[in-house]
């Protein structure tokens, strides 16, 4: 009765799985595409999933929901990028596009680092700035504010900008121009914190009690979201601002691109179970040797240390070769699965697996998340 | 004349099955090793069907170390109870657990048999957490004994695991307990691990010497050495510990490590080449097995398996007057996708939680003497409030 018990949570197991490769159709990372975006700075709060909520200060799309982070810019190499920036809130906001060069801002009003879009108590003319670069080199890059830095960045106002290859074939989809790059599923990972009493202060209006020198983060966050609701769908209703998940999925065999930014102030060893990764670019680059000998000086990690302000490009393999056993629980005679590792087709688990009673299941994970729609 | 009424009837016998299912009424201690035939984890009868297996029995529980400053600190861990029977290793592993947890050393092509006993937390009996493995950075990890509870499965009290590794794969990894990764990391469930190359046994001639020990596979020598240390890098915050004896709330977003540490020890318990005293408040049980002292003598190259396994900060360590060599990172060998090498000099690394490298020292122009490898985050040199410790050890050449 107890090993039935084990099987049948096994099954279960087995089965999410099985369903969550079945569903899975994504294969490129969600947000908006072409050259020309209307993005605007507002206010709203996020959840957290111990209940509380945070106030934001974020890029909407256009005229819609404050967002974090903000949309997810999706370019092609070579295109000239045209970003118009609207303000909504009660100080100057602005966006620079950290390696991008030749980035030019017009309109709004003047400010330290680039043209600003006014606070909201400004004329009307004053509170658009417009940005224009030319996507000279495909990779992942971070966008963010240019305005008090130290303060907005924190408060939301910072986005992913990804940058599609000259030749780019959705359905053999490459990082960079090369065929050693090419992948079958992207994710994005924009790593950042929060500190709630930084977020209070200023919806408090207590600006200048913000003290840096104090900064605590007590939340971190994988594209906007805590676990475990990067487990839930993207777009999720109970989430309006937060409308990115980080679920990765893939077959056996498959190639997984993962593209880390470090969006926030700390540095995070970021590991990935399962396998190894292979770092192929840093910085939007390409790391080879010489120009078009493709990613010759990558190096495969365990853990990919994500800096802040650096984005990574490693790519993701995993088909279970040589564990000494079949993984999917194969009989002898059955097929092969896509992907499967032959040689150790059919052959059982070597060890037997505890009593269920000896057994400690994290079901409530499960049910809070992958199950609640 | 009591009599139970229909009310209560109904409820009490519903409830009945769960109170016999949910009692771990035969909950044991389970070794599975391959020619082993009383239950000690130690190969009696080589089993020909697995000539290359290896077996190794942890039990996973509380215990006392003794910090640089004398502050006696209540952890978590594992202690290596391999070679004792099932009834001996349940007894023997109360309050035993080592920091860091026993190295755990194979090569490649075994076949590892790495059974774990739950033996439950004597100072805290009201606590009832399963305890994993996770093999930290193991290639094409199967999920069921990757040991992260949330996708596979964690043991409870007085019973055991089997995990099961077919060893493909050379280089420095670690281990730890993944149930509460937070809470059990900092807790002390921590250890080396690493994997031998098939390479060694076969000589190659590096540099006008002969090496029958390598770092990897790599197939010119240049990762030969003649003698080799594994060195993990971590730190406790002692709120935290002190909060856990005291079955306080745990200061999780507020965690501050304050006791940088190399294998276990601060500055100066650090140089001290064998196991440290026994604390008193686990029964004078010795836990501080592993030294982090460097010695070799003059001429000879030196292989340092570095991890980094704390729950809270990036550490660099440095070495002064004897140059690094990094020909490893993350288990693999340092050369690119094509076979470029990109081994590299410096003085220094820095590595966050989970990472690690292999670095060789080569003493062949190095005056005999006492050298430093040390945090260079210099806050770490210190052991709580003490002021000079925490994260420092010597390179002996003589």
């Amino acid at each position: 009765m107890q090993s039935n018990y084990v099987t049948q949570k096994l099954s279960m197991l087995f089965l999410i799985i099985g369903l969550g490769w079945a569903m899975n159709t994504l294969a490129a990372i969600s947000g908006i595409t072409g050259s020309s975006f209307n993005l605007t700075a507002k206010k709203d709060y996020i959840s957290t999933p111990d209940g509380n909520s945070i106030p934001m200060w974020g890029y909407a799309n256009g005229t819609g929901l404050m967002q974090y982070p903000g949309p997810t810019l999706i370019v092609n190499q070579g295109d000239t990028i045209t970003i118009i920036l609207k303000n909504e809130l009660p100080q100057p906001v602005s966006i620079v596009f950290p390696g991008q060069t030749g980035v030019t801002a017009t309109g709004g009003i003047a400010g330290l680092i680039t043209r600003e879009a006014a606070a909201v108590s400004a004329p009307v003319a004053d509170r658009t700035v417009t940005y224009t670069f030319t996507a000279t080199h495909a990779g992942t890059y971070l966008y963010h504010s240019g305005t008090r830095p130290e303060l907005q960045i924190e408060m939301g106002l910072l986005g992913a900008l990804i940058v599609r290859p000259t030749g780019f074939n959705a359905s053999n989809p490459t990082a960079y121009n090369h065929p050693h790059t090419a992948y079958n599923y992207e994710y994005l990972f924009l790593l950042t914190e929060i500190d709630p009493n930084i977020h209070e202060l200023v919806e408090f209006n207590q600006l200048n009690n913000v003290d840096n020198t104090a900064y605590f983060p007590a939340y971190w966050m994988l594209n906007g979201r805590a676990a475990p609701d990067t487990l839930l769908a993207e777009n999720n209703q109970l989430l309006p601002h937060q409308p990115y998940n980080c679920l990765p999925r893939m077959h056996p065999g498959d190639k997984l691109l993962m593209r880390v930014i470090g969006g926030g102030r700390d540095l995070h060893p970021f590991h990935h179970h399962g396998n190894h990764a292979l770092v192929i670019a840093k910085q939007g680059r390409l790391l080879e040797s010489t120009p078009g000998a493709g990613p010759d000086l990558a190096t495969s990690v365990f853990t990919i240390p994500s800096v802040p302000g650096e984005t990574v490009d490693a790519i993701f393999e995993w088909n279970g070769a040589d564990l000494g056993w079949d993984i999917y629980g194969h009989q002898p005679g059955d097929p092969l699965e896509a992907g499967e590792y032959a040689p150790d087709h059919g052959k059982p688990i070597p060890v037997i697996l505890p009593e269920g009673q000896n057994l400690a299941f994290w079901w409530f994970l499960e049910r809070q998340s992958i199950f609640r729609k | 004349m009591n009599v139970i009424s229909r009310g209560y009837l109904v409820p009490l016998l519903l409830g009945l099955p769960f109170l016999f299912v949910v009692n771990p009424i035969s909950a044991n201690v389970f070794v599975q090793c391959p020619g082993d035939i009383d239950g000690d984890a130690v190969i009696d009868t080589p089993d020909p069907n697995h000539p290359h297996a290896k077996c190794m029995h942890l039990s996973g529980g509380d215990g006392f170390i003794t910090m640089a400053d004398g502050k006696e600190m209540y952890i978590f861990g594992f202690a290596d109870v391999t070679g004792l029977t099932p009834g001996e290793a349940m007894i023997t592993a109360l309050l035993s657990a080592n920091m860091p947890s026993p190295a755990i050393v194979l090569n490649e092509g075994d076949e590892f048999y790495l059974t774990l006993t739950n033996v439950g937390m004597v100072l805290r009996p009201d606590l009832f957490d399963a305890h994993t493995i996770h093999w930290h950075g193991f290639p094409q990890a199967a999920p069921v004994f990757d040991g992260v509870p949330d996708a596979s499965l964690a043991i409870k009290m007085g019973a055991s695991f089997t995990y099961y590794y077919k060893v493909n794969d050379p280089g420095t990894f670690m281990y730890h307990c993944h149930v509460e990764a937070t809470e059990h990391m900092q807790m002390g469930m921590l250890g080396n691990l690493y994997v031998k190359p098939a390479q060694n046994g076969t000589p190659f001639t590096y540099q006008g010497k002969t090496y029958t020990q390598f770092a990897y596979n790599d197939g010119d020598g240049s990762t030969g050495y003649d003698v080799d240390f594994a060195i993990q890098m971590g730190s406790f915050d002692p709120e935290f510990h002190d909060a856990s004896e005291a079955v306080q709330p745990l200061p999780f977003a507020h965690m501050k490590d304050t006791y940088p540490m190399l294998n276990g020890r601060g500055y100066p318990d650090t140089i001290i080449s064998t196991a440290l005293p026994a604390p008193s408040k686990n029964g004078g049980k010795v836990s501080q097995k592993q030294s982090s002292l460097i010695t070799a003598n003059q001429g000879k190259r030196i292989l340092l398996r570095l991890s980094n396994l704390n729950v809270t900060e990036f550490y660099t360590l440095a070495s002064l007057g004897i140059p690094m060599q990094i020909v490893g990172k993350d288990a693999k060998l340092l050369r690119g996708p094509d076979g470029k090498n990109l081994y590299y000099q410096t003085n220094s690394v820095t590595l966050g939680s989970g990472e690690s490298v292999d670095i060789i020292f080569d003493t062949q122009n190095v005056t005999p003497g006492q050298y430093f490898l040390y945090t260079t985050n210099l806050n770490y040199l210190s052991n709580n409030t003490e002021d000079f410790g925490g994260m420092m050890t010597e390179i002996v050449i003589n």
